[in-house]
């Protein structure tokens, strides 16, 4: 049993009324839902509609302006300012240090989170994503594809119970796409894995479906 | 997992030793800085050289080429996270506040690394009278925390901003005024034998000012 196994009960994400603005138009409708682990949530919706917002929002990157998202850990609510803690986050904004190597990226990562082992768990986590032999290359010689694997990896390091995963698998060739699926179908076991995309091959592998059903392109709030 | 103390100082040295690392891999600011104080020193000691008996050209001088020549390092301590789009991955590690103090001693670590190259090359160029030792050293250290502490948290709040280079300079050059005066009359008054104690609590009181300032703005950055 893995250490996210232990919590996987225990794991739950709830919206209330949770909603975006930016300056001017409006990043997310008013959205309610309640997750709990385990399992695979795909968030579809058009362009524009609010997915990446939505992940960006549960993960504590960003503020809503109306409504409220919560996470609970073992009973306990952990606070958005807290929650990087219990997450794994991969989007296409993420991006790393070119002047220091995939590994050097996540050992770093895995230090700045209170890692003891942080070489081991950066090299188990590009190991499992297939980078395990560009670990000493610099990012900034990374194809995109192999950045996008960068990024599951990140995800991914410190096995945490709730994946938020913004199109997981663009940039990847067949071989990814099904690492992809792998990895999905691995953590769903242990916790809870949301994945905004509109890839029918990636919302296939969720058993729910949150979708955004806004004009998109970010209308006019 | 909830973060805690012994969380916090691990994500603050995780980042000093982040930007270390990416100092020494890419040279941004240190060649630079470098650059600029020993030119200046040169070209100023070509043109006028050596000023044993003027304590205010002396100490106005040292604290000038410093602030110039690191200022261009410091002020881009969060903008390289922002325009390298690599903010998000920091603020998935760590707390703003972690960011930030990993930020500020890295900050202070390249003072000090530029002062011991600028320093001793000034003292050899410039002449001057017989440095005190403990005045000198304790004007220097305090007015490079008053400098490191104020571009760090301007540099934080402004980083987001469109207009971040003309933004940085207008909010900073009145906050750097009070460190840049108490700094050269502090380092005169050690040169010409005088106490340096005013100058001295000024320059620390600043600082602590500033740094508290900062620790509670600090967790209410870039809230979107």
């Amino acid at each position: 049993m893995s250490a996210a196994a232990v919590v996987v009960d225990a794991l739950a994400v709830e919206a209330l009324g949770l909603e975006h603005l930016y300056t001017g138009r409006r990043g997310l409708p008013a959205l309610s839902f309640a997750l709990q682990a385990p399992g695979v949530v795909a968030v579809t919706g058009p362009n524009g509609s609010g997915k990446s917002t939505l992940l960006r929002l549960l993960a504590g990157l960003l503020q809503p302006t109306a409504g409220r998202s919560l996470v609970t850990l073992a009973g306990r609510e952990v606070p958005p300012a807290e929650r990087r803690a219990v997450l794994g986050f991969a989007s296409p904004e993420l991006a790393f240090y070119e002047e220091l190597s995939c590994l050097e990226n996540l050992a770093f990562a895995a230090e700045a989170r209170g890692a003891r082992d942080r070489a081991a768990r950066a090299s188990a986590a590009l190991e499992r994503v297939g980078l395990g032999a560009r670990a000493r290359d610099r990012v900034a010689a990374l194809s995109s594809g192999m950045t996008q694997r960068l990024r599951l990896a990140f995800a991914l390091l410190l096995r945490p119970p709730l994946l938020l995963l913004d199109e997981p698998g663009s940039h990847l060739d067949e071989e990814g796409r099904t690492l992809v699926e792998r990895i999905v179908d691995e953590e769903a076991r242990a916790g809870l894995v949301v994945i905004a995309t509109n890839e029918s091959r990636e919302w296939g592998l969720a058993a729910q479906r949150i979708e955004l059903r806004g004009r998109g392109l970010g209308h006019p709030a | 997992m909830p973060p805690n103390g012994s969380n916090s100082a691990a994500a603050v040295w995780a980042i000093l030793r982040k930007e270390c690392r990416s100092e020494w891999r890419t040279r941004y600011g240190l060649n630079a800085a470098l650059l600029f104080a020993v030119a200046t020193l040169t070209g100023v000691s070509f043109a006028v050289g050596r000023l044993p008996d003027r304590t205010d050209l002396l100490a106005a001088l040292l604290w000038v080429v410093l602030l110039f020549a690191a200022l261009a390092s410091l002020a881009h301590a969060f903008v390289r996270e922002v325009e390298g789009h690599t903010l998000t991955l920091l603020r998935l590690v760590a707390s703003p506040t972690a960011i930030a103090l990993g930020k500020l001693l890295f900050n202070l670590l390249f003072l000090a690394v530029l002062e011991v190259v600028t320093v001793p090359l000034f003292l050899v160029l410039m002449g001057g009278p017989p440095v005190r030792w403990g005045p000198f050293l304790l004007i220097l250290g305090l007015g490079s925390l008053a400098l490191a502490s104020t571009t760090t948290l301007v540099g934080a709040v402004v980083s987001q901003t469109r207009g971040r280079g003309a933004l940085f300079a207008a909010v900073s050059l009145p906050l750097l005024m009070v460190v840049l005066a108490a700094g050269v009359s502090g380092l005169r008054a050690q040169w010409d034998g005088n106490p340096v104690t005013t100058e001295a609590r000024l320059l620390a009181a600043y600082a602590a000012v500033v740094l508290g300032a900062s620790v509670l703005l600090y967790d209410h950055l870039w809230e979107d």
